[in-house]
């Protein structure tokens, strides 16, 4: 995975000071954000089809309103054990927009999360640049660490965490390992 | 672009592959005038079209062609295969002209127009020219053939003589709507000239309760004496020109001015004459004269019936009030109006997207209808039960008759090979036959659309590679001309397409040793024949040494098997060295709905394409043989089986009952072991996204009627999986010399 050390183009949103929204949610005990652009809709937990030969972060999929989305647990995907389904569970539905073969695509991806808290409003000066190591997260997932009451909250990169081929990539490989046919076939 | 050059365009297409098909059986059978007509009217169609929608480019260049036909049909010149392929190459030129015109480009590039230059020319040299000591009924190339003068009488010669402008003008329907009154440009129209005679057209005039009153249905056909000219008359309509059509003729135009615009007239139901007179061809004296006659045939010797009588058009001729040109643009309008009109009681244009959202609609139709009925069946009102069911029933009908929209038959797709194989064959030097078996069979549009590509492919390289030359084939003891033979047919559920041939198969030895060299497989590894042929599905795997103009490089073979992959698809080999390949291309039969097996193992829900389940059967312990092993005894027969449980790693006990679903894919029959049967189900396929792209054994999913996701299995690929895993865990303790258990 040496291709995907992280790009300074993607470090901290410090264009300004102008604040921007983002969404807090906890997941595994600690506090994460996401900008809340992206965000479409936070569902409750339910009816979670599982799909067969798939690594472990690839929940399955539900039906969102006649569609069918996939959903990703994100401790997983940190590389943790799934989180446990709790009455609070829910799963935020992030709209992704992805250039694929020239033409833009969106997909529409749901995360499980432990609970949702709050939406804030983080001023860009309160942001700081993610640590260089500590955070037990790949460097390139986190966007920044946001200031909210004294404490850090890990501002997640939509782009990276959910980036569709980086997942494509991994189902393949975590899909077909068990059952990895001859080339020939 | 405009709605009438689209449409123009549209038509002509359709009109070039019929031109091009008829082409291609003239060249078969030379003698045949049905099949040289068949060449000319499509021709004819199109340069009329071209002169409407004024892109000249287009008339001149298929005047010339007309010019050829025209004699050919006159009998001048013979039928030969140079003149065939001159012909396909006008086509050719024809359909480029079409695009320059769909691009907006007002002329032809350089290349291009060297291009149609250079096929003129042919066809002027060896065909047009070389017949010039033809007497006087001889066409000058390049102009209209208007020379005939001694052949017309009453109507004078080439030009038709009309000292009078002809208008033609037919208003749109909006044209009152929108505050404009026809009236009012005809009065205008009076301030340049005088308007001779003024003839009124209600051929669109709907009948009295469908008339909408503010919609306008008029034509007008008017004579028109002026000094004026075309410019100034035009800007009289200048306010309607977007809502009318209007043609306009000076005043002696050309007989070829009149054909184009007896072309354009939109109206069908007009007699021969009237439209002569109304376009000033000839005199209302003239027609009546031919009229008389022509319901004047005395019906000779008393008792004997009359004979029909002879078409007016004849009798005009025979009379020689109108040029013979004339009267067959006339007569071939006449045929086409009556040949349109059945084709549109017929055929309705729609655009794509259109039907597209009424499958998706009735798609969400079945799932809403799904869920509705399993809350009926909750509630146990047996009249709620009762509507639903019924309700049920209509759905499925109109599922499959929204299905059926979209079904074209694939005859179209292979015909287009006739040519691909003829023009191949001459490149190559070989003698190559093509038959084509099973054209009725339909399968839906957007994998007809796309199966055009991949189909390509195959039938070039089995052309390139697959059939040897005459000489090799005399050799082997073999005709000398090869065969090629393109089949489509149903098979369970599936549509299967074969691509055959009878040349010399795959080579085992060269692919094995190709697939060493590049790497793809180890050197000494033992692999089934089945396994071999594979290998030339890999990308940039080629067997040629030498690179032709048609294929071996390599690209090719990945490409057909990722694009039939696309289309939910699987394609085979089979080949017998010595005797031939044939790729079988398995395609689904739909892209939006199928029916389904609902089957459950543990909370989820799968289904099974119904039209690949055999029948149902409880798993007994008895049947089965002893311990792990999976197969059973199906009336004598051996099944294997899979366990969906141990395949999808669904943890937890089986329950007590279990249930094998004997599905038949390819020809096979196997078992999948499921916990419960759940019944039919109307499956409309979701797909799963790009996530899931690399999944295999699961075709798609779909929403049940309680909302939640079920998984479409792909049966065949799931065979191959367990084929895999056991072949896998089987083969890999001992290496190379154990013997392989071949299965399902």
């Amino acid at each position: 995975m040496g291709n995907l050390v992280p790009q300074a183009g993607s470090t901290p949103a410090k264009t300004g000071d102008e604040s921007r929204q983002y969404l807090t949610f906890t997941l595994g005990g600690e506090i994460f954000a996401l900008g809340i652009l992206n965000i479409k809709e936070i569902i409750e937990y339910g009816s979670l089809t599982e799909i067969p030969m798939m690594p472990g972060f690839i929940r399955g999929v539900i039906n969102l309103r006649g569609a069918v989305v996939p959903v990703i647990d994100l401790v997983a995907r940190f590389g943790g054990t799934p989180a446990a389904i709790g009455r609070r569970t829910c799963i935020v539905i992030v709209e992704m927009v992805q250039m694929s073969e020239g033409s833009e695509t969106r997909q529409d991806i749901g995360v499980v999360v432990d609970c949702v808290n709050e939406v804030l409003e983080i001023p860009a000066t309160d942001i700081e640049p993610p640590p260089a190591f500590g955070a037990k997260i790949r460097a390139d997932f986190i966007l920044g660490m946001g200031k909210v009451a004294g404490k850090f909250v890990i501002i997640l990169n939509v782009d990276r965490v959910l980036s569709l081929e980086e997942m494509t990539f991994l189902a393949d490989l975590g899909g077909s390992t068990p059952a990895a046919e001859p080339s020939a076939a | 672009m405009d709605e009438l050059t689209t449409v123009f365009v549209t038509e002509s297409r359709e009109q070039l592959a019929a031109m091009e098909e008829a082409l291609l059986q003239l060249e078969a059978n030379p003698e045949d005038s049905d099949l040289i007509n068949a060449v000319f009217r499509p021709a004819h169609t199109i340069k009329g079209g071209a002169g409407v929608i004024e892109c000249n480019f287009i008339v001149a260049f298929t005047h010339v062609a007309e010019n050829a036909l025209d004699k050919l049909r006159n009998g001048d010149i013979k039928v030969s295969s140079d003149l065939v392929a001159v012909l396909l190459g006008c086509c050719d030129h024809i359909g480029n002209l079409l695009s320059v015109l769909e691009a907006g480009a007002a002329e032809p590039d350089e290349d291009l127009r060297a291009e149609g230059d250079s096929l003129l020319s042919r066809l002027q040299r060896d065909w047009l020219d070389a017949k010039e000591e033809a007497p006087a009924a001889s066409v000058q190339p390049n102009r209209p053939p208007v020379e005939k003068v001694d052949d017309v009488q009453a109507s004078g010669g080439g030009l038709v003589e009309t000292d009078f402008w002809h208008i033609s003008l037919r208003f749109g329907a909006g044209v009152l709507r929108n505050g404009m009154d026809p009236i009012s440009f005809l009065r205008y129209l009076s301030t340049l000239g005088q308007i001779v005679h003024i003839e009124t057209i209600p051929d669109a005039m709907p009948s009295a309760e469908e008339m909408d009153p503010e919609a306008c249905y008029l034509g007008f056909e008017i004579k028109f004496k002026s000094d004026a000219d075309k410019a100034a008359i035009e800007a009289v309509f200048d306010f309607v020109r977007d809502e009318c059509t209007l043609h306009i003729l000076p005043p002696n135009s050309k007989l070829a001015d009149y054909i184009a615009l007896l072309q354009a007239l939109p109206e069908n139901t007009m007699r021969l004459g009237e439209i002569l007179v109304k376009i000033g061809a000839l005199t209302q004296a003239e027609l009546d004269d031919g009229l008389k006659q022509q319901h004047a045939v005395p019906p000779e010797e008393g008792g004997e019936e009359a004979s029909p009588p002879p078409p007016l058009g004849e009798i005009l001729i025979e009379q020689k009030v109108v040029q013979p040109e004339l009267v067959e643009a006339a007569v071939i309008k006449q045929k086409q109006v009556s040949e349109k009109k059945a084709a549109e009681a017929r055929l309705i244009r729609i655009q794509a997207d259109k039907l597209d959202r009424l499958i998706d609609l009735v798609g969400e139709l079945v799932i809403a209808g799904a869920s509705t009925n399993l809350l009926a069946s909750r509630a146990g009102l047996s009249d709620l039960n009762e509507a639903t069911s019924l309700l049920n029933r209509l759905v499925e009908q109109i599922r499959d008759s929204a299905l059926q929209l979209r079904m074209v038959q694939i005859g179209e797709t292979f015909n287009r090979f006739q040519r691909v194989v003829r023009d191949v064959s001459k490149e190559l030097g070989k003698d190559i036959e093509l038959t084509i078996a099973g054209g009725e069979t339909e399968l839906d549009k957007s994998v007809v659309e796309k199966i055009g590509d991949p189909l390509m492919h195959l039938v070039r390289n089995a052309m390139d590679h697959g059939i040897e030359s005459a000489e090799v084939r005399q050799a082997k003891g073999k005709s000398p001309r090869g065969r090629l033979s393109l089949n489509a047919y149903h098979d369970s559920g599936s549509i299967v397409i074969d691509v055959a041939d009878d040349g010399g198969g795959l080579n085992r030895d060269k692919i094995l040793k190709k697939a060493v060299e590049k790497g793809l497989v180890q050197a000494g590894v033992h692999l089934s024949d089945q396994e071999i042929a594979n290998l030339i599905f890999e990308p940039g795997f080629s067997t040629v040494d030498k690179v032709s103009n048609l294929s071996g490089r390599g690209v090719g073979m990945d490409v057909v098997k990722r694009n039939i992959q696309g289309l939910r698809g699987r394609v085979e080999v089979h080949s017998e060295e010595g005797h031939g390949t044939r790729f079988s291309i398995r395609l689904p039969l739909t892209l939006a709905i199928i029916d389904g097996f609902l089957v459950g193992a543990d909370r989820a829900s799968y289904v099974i394409p119904l039209d690949m389940v055999v029948e149902c059967l409880e798993l007994q312990a008895h049947a089965t043989s002893s311990g792990e092993r999976n197969y059973l005894n199906l009336r004598g027969e051996v099944l294997p089986f899979i366990r969906l449980r141990d395949l999808f790693e669904i943890p937890g006990e089986p329950p007590k009952r279990e249930n094998v679903v004997v599905v038949k894919a390819a020809g096979q029959k196997a078992g999948i072991v499921v916990d419960t049967l759940l019944g039919e189900f109307q499956t409309v396929i979701k797909p799963l996204g790009q996530l899931f792209r690399h999944l295999r054994g699961i075709g798609g999913s779909t929403i049940l009627g309680s909302g939640d996701v079920a998984l479409i299995l792909d049966v065949q690929a799931l065979a191959q999986i367990a084929i895999g895993r056991e072949e896998r865990s089987l083969a890999a303790p001992s290496s190379v010399n154990t013997p392989r258990i071949s299965q399902v």
